[in-house]
């Protein structure tokens, strides 16, 4: 069994050659695997919201910032951007939300954004398991660059 | 002085908070005990300020599978009600309400939530009620929304919520015990940080 590595809220968790990189029950929250199979590098982030304020300086709270601060990392580390396979999950719709803020559809708005910002910076979605209304587990094998998703009363799926 | 975050909040306001969640908590287990004609007890409430992963750590597993009724609080006071059954609680109110045992969570049909939800309902509009009263505040209460899900997911909706202005929220929260048997549900209060400077005014704490 591999070691179990937890990645929290707005928190991101790198790893080399073995190593299981998990982060649980994202709802409107989304989970970010990383992965240059070269090298067996990998990285889990989990953020919360789509754009940065300001003030903030937890950078690992949001799509922009904290993409960024990740991919910083990951090419400190020899990873190359031609190599890197990146997966993405959550952003669930939890509750139908009417209330100020514009909070209704986080998850979404937080899909929409991590796409854009990979995007900008010349990355790709290669597998992505976003939307409708359930939480799920998201993982990411380092030794082999799988990811896999689990949700409440289904069984494991590779993305 | 005026709150701006969470963690700025001093022992006096999130005493007076633990007193509303006192007494939204009293009334809303009178409502439950007369619903289920039982003897519902609610714990002590707790005000907490706390880390978004540490909130979730205090309310269980993450991956565990709960029900949840989910309310939005407007008008005076912002933010969100939410009641989380958990499987053994679900358990005793069917068999209480509709005869039925056994039920897994992930497997009710379209009666039993209907009862859960409207179980939510009125515990979290007596609660809502009491906090009303006391302090004297308008407040609007959504149509209550009903998920079965993981506990992580649930909560992850009110941390992305109080989580834009700050790194730690702050939530009340109780638990009910049904017939003295340890069947956990929890309630939580959860508002935003211009409404907890609304509740301090009322009660001339500010």
């Amino acid at each position: 069994m591999a070691k179990k590595i937890s990645v929290g809220i707005a928190d991101m968790k790198i790893a080399r050659q073995e190593g299981e990189l998990i982060t649980y029950a994202l709802g409107s929250c989304i989970g970010i695997s990383f992965y240059d199979p070269m090298i067996k590098l990998g990285a889990l982030l989990h953020i919360m919201l789509p754009e940065k304020s300001a003030t903030d300086s937890n950078i690992l709270k949001y799509a922009d910032s904290g993409i960024r601060e990740t991919l910083r990392k990951l090419y400190a580390f020899g990873a190359v951007k031609k190599r890197m396979v990146i997966k993405i999950a959550g952003g669930a719709k939890m509750f139908e939300m009417k209330g100020p803020g514009g909070l209704g559809n986080i998850g979404e708005r937080n899909a929409q954004n991590v796409k854009r910002i990979l995007m900008m910076e010349g990355l790709r979605v290669s597998a992505e398991d976003t939307g409708a209304n359930y939480a799920r587990t998201m993982s990411l094998d380092v030794a082999t660059g799988q990811v896999y998703v689990r949700t409440a009363g289904k069984p494991e799926r590779k993305l | 002085m005026a709150i701006k975050k969470y963690e700025e909040m001093n022992a006096l306001e999130l005493d007076i908070l633990k007193e509303i969640g006192s007494i939204g908590g009293g009334n809303a287990a009178t409502a439950l005990s007369s619903m289920m004609n039982a003897k519902v007890m609610m714990s002590l409430p707790r005000a907490e300020i706390l880390g978004f992963n540490e909130a979730i750590e205090k309310m269980g597993d993450p991956e565990s599978v709960v029900a949840a009724i989910f309310v939005e609080m407007s008008g005076e006071i912002q933010g969100i009600m939410l009641f989380i059954v958990p499987q053994t609680f679900s358990d005793d109110i069917l068999f209480r309400m509709l005869g039925k045992t056994g039920l897994d969570l992930l497997e009710l049909e379209e009666i039993d939530t209907s009862v859960l939800t409207e179980i939510g309902n009125i515990v979290i509009s007596s609660y809502v009620t009491a906090l009303s009263s006391l302090t004297n505040v308008e407040v609007e209460l959504s149509v209550p929304q009903f998920t079965v899900n993981m506990l992580g997911g649930i909560l992850s909706v009110p941390i992305a919520m109080m989580g834009q202005h700050s790194d730690r929220i702050m939530m009340v929260t109780g638990d009910f015990k049904i017939d003295e048997k340890a069947l956990h549900s929890s309630m939580l209060l959860l508002p935003d940080v211009e409404s907890l400077n609304i509740l301090m005014k009322k009660l001339g704490v500010s």
